[in-house]
């Protein structure tokens, strides 16, 4: 039966406190309706510029701070066809290099994604040439036999680099705008999460049959709910949805805990969000109320519980303690971020082929009084093929689903993406990517919508 | 086939949806006055008034939260003046399916099993006192065969089968009939089976196939059964288990 409820959401009106997440609506943007065309998934040539004017122009996460706590820990990440080095210093900054020996030119750390200490310099295994923990040259074996010297770089090509929000960003542009300036609103609206609080839980990256921006597309919007995600109808409101779309960035609020307007109420409180009460500590037989209350109840549990629990909601709103804030940080970072957990989605863009892509799956969560700090052992990292490793059943669903969106946008009989109003983060994000593929200028500087 | 329904007063707890829903409205098409309950006033009005289309008896209700003896025990008092009598008692309010803690036991067991014994200590001197009656309870085939996982519901609506026969023997004389019918998955609209379709249509299917009848049954199946066994069309039946199940059970019930 279909079955569409009038529902309307009850959501905070106000910030909690000054330093708090805010809330209120972003102005509406007005974006043209028009088709959006496909090459931009499935063309080389697009893909290429892609690279040129938007991969090498703006701020990319790189790692996690706690992956590199000590000065000399240093990781490898990947971005297209580059290799990215990130050191720890001996001041506890963290600086970038192109992941390359100067000499000729072998891949200065092999292992990617995989933590490494140092003490003093890092050694290229081609020929022992010795770096320093800041990129300069500390040893040339052999440097006599060299008649020009050293080269003239003095060592490591070094990137931009800073921190914020528990992560390290780097740019492939030297002379990108400070890290705090891309991010824009983004860290007033995440930092009462306190993400530096959360501990790892998983790390893996899969590849992916799709273009970086179907993946991306998938997490932006939540019109698909009712078609690759139906159990998720007895667990949030898929339409009633709050979507905020700001310079480059954008978010969307979902109600966790509630029925979507698409399902007919059950006697019985759905089992998903009996999870979500049980997350909480709650019992769910003993409670009493009406699904339609069950949100709130979790709400107010938790916000009377949580310190017991040893967990800090002070700078959350009612809404952030069930509710899902979700996050897309401009190009290719889309974050579940919740009172409890983060589930951050890096999508890379494959090297050479539009039709591939690696999807970084991060899982953290906030510790409670139960968390060992001792037992707790950090996950490694690992990569997969498709279909070789779980990611839950959401994203299974998802990436179940990707391949074949590729593949049918590769075909002769489809033209692009013809998007609707549940759809408005994927228009946006489009806008703000051809601001830099075909805009005059690297950094938009237009605000959305205008 | 006559099943003598006319004028029989008839109360069934919990009525406002789903089986309890459907049996209330063919009690009322058969032109039995029927007494219905639920926790919210709003749902019973509703219920009332939509019942009062399709009846040619007196319909009526109260909200009642039958975990409450007093006001359980009141509820059935006030109907059984108000329609002059009980001649049929459908115990039908369920605390439903569970595995969350041991809450899930006590719920079952306050609902399930004393919703049920507590009606029917308050309805047996009010049909002896009209020369007989029928009691129907609502059992499940999770009560016969392993179902999902352990919980109280399976267990405490067992209990009610025990129950059922065992009354059955005990009120023969005074002309009281007590049964219990059994259904197994049931299909409608805001069920668990169709959460159980949306969340997991695979599953659904299985199920579906498991059915010698290859289907879920619907409510409307399961309130014939009900209102058959606690008609005088069914006079000479009495401590059964009747299990609906379009074949879903596999066992043999000798």
């Amino acid at each position: 039966m279909k079955v569409r409820r009038q529902q309307k959401i009850k959501r905070t009106a106000k910030r909690q406190g000054a330093a708090g997440t805010p809330v209120k609506p972003a102005p509406k943007p007005n974006f043209s309706t028009e088709m959006i065309p496909k090459d931009r998934y499935t063309s080389r040539d697009y893909m290429q510029r892609e690279w040129e004017h938007m991969w090498t122009k703006v701020w990319l996460l790189g790692c996690r701070e706690d992956d590199i706590p000590e000065p000399g820990d240093h990781i490898v990440t990947e971005i297209g066809p580059d290799s990215i080095l990130l050191i720890r210093q001996k001041d506890r900054s963290v600086r970038a290099f192109y992941n390359v020996c100067q000499h000729r030119g072998n891949q200065l750390v092999h292992a990617v994604h995989e933590p490494q200490e140092a003490e003093e310099s890092l050694r290229c295994h081609y020929h022992n040439w010795q770096y320093r923990l800041d990129g300069r040259f500390f040893d040339i074996p052999d440097l006599e036999t060299f008649p020009q010297g050293a080269p003239p770089c003095g060592g490591l090509i070094g990137l931009p680099c800073d921190t914020w929000g528990s992560f390290v960003w780097f740019s492939l542009d030297p002379d990108v705008e400070p890290l705090l300036d891309y991010l824009g609103i983004i860290p007033e609206h995440l930092d009462p999460y306190h993400l530096d609080r959360m501990v790892l839980k998983e790390w893996k990256t899969v590849e992916w049959d799709c273009n970086w921006k179907a993946s991306v597309d998938a997490f932006n919007e939540s019109y698909h709910v009712q078609g690759i995600h139906p159990q998720l109808l007895y667990y949030l409101d898929d339409l009633d949805i709050q979507i905020d779309c700001y310079e480059r960035h954008s978010r969307y609020l979902i109600a966790f805990g509630v029925l979507s307007p698409r399902v007919v109420s059950p006697s019985e409180i759905p089992p998903p969000i009996k999870v979500v009460m049980r997350d909480a500590g709650m019992d769910p037989a003993s409670y009493e109320g009406s699904v339609y209350d069950a949100r709130e109840a979790i709400q107010k549990f938790k916000r009377k519980n949580g310190p017991k629990q040893g967990r800090d909601y002070s700078a959350l709103n009612d809404d952030q303690l069930t509710d899902d804030y979700h996050y897309m940080i401009f190009p290719n970072i889309t974050m579940n971020v919740h009172a409890d957990d983060l589930m951050l989605f890096r999508q890379r863009p494959h090297p050479e082929d539009p039709n591939k892509m690696f999807f970084d799956y991060w899982m953290f969560e906030l510790p409670d009084n139960e968390f060992d700090d001792e037992e707790y052992k950090r996950p490694k990292w690992r990569q997969y093929k498709h279909g070789e490793t779980s990611l839950g059943l959401v994203i299974n669903q998802d990436a179940y689903n990707l391949p074949f969106v590729q593949k049918g946008m590769n075909s002769a009989g489809y033209s692009g993406l013809w998007l609707g109003d549940q759809e408005l983060r994927i228009r946006h994000f489009h806008k703000t990517l051809e601001d830099y593929v075909s805009g005059d200028t690297a950094k938009p500087r237009t605000k959305a919508g205008s | 086939m006559d099943l003598g329904l006319r004028g029989k007063n008839v109360l069934i707890t919990g009525a406002t949806q789903g089986i309890g829903r459907r049996t209330a409205n063919l009690f009322a098409e058969e032109g039995a006055n029927v007494a219905i309950c639920s926790r919210s006033p709003e749902s019973v009005n509703k219920a009332v008034k939509e019942m009062k289309v399709i009846a040619d008896g007196k319909i009526t209700g109260a909200p009642c939260n039958i975990k409450n003896k007093e006001e359980y025990e009141a509820w059935i008092e006030a109907m059984a003046e108000e329609l002059g009598g009980i001649d049929v008692f459908i115990p039908n309010v369920s605390a439903g399916g569970g595995a969350d803690s041991e809450k899930n036991w006590w719920k079952s067991f306050e609902i399930d099993v004393l919703g049920t014994v507590r009606g029917v200590e308050a309805v047996i001197p009010h049909m002896e006192k009209r020369g007989g009656g029928a009691v129907t309870m609502i059992s499940t085939t999770a009560a016969v065969e392993t179902f999902m996982v352990p919980q109280a519901y399976n267990a405490m609506k067992a209990a009610l089968i025990t129950y059922a026969k065992q009354l059955s023997q005990a009120h023969g004389e005074q002309g009281v009939r007590v049964n219990s019918v059994s259904p197994g998955p049931i299909y409608f609209d805001g069920g668990a089976w169709d959460m159980i379709k949306i969340s997991n249509e695979k599953f659904y299917e299985r199920t579906e196939k498991t059915h010698a009848l290859g289907r879920l049954g619907t409510p409307e199946e399961v309130a014939s059964c009900i209102v058959f066994l606690s008609s005088a069309a069914a006079s000479w039946v009495t401590g059964v288990n009747l299990v609906v199940d379009g074949g879903y059970t596999k066992r043999v019930q000798f």
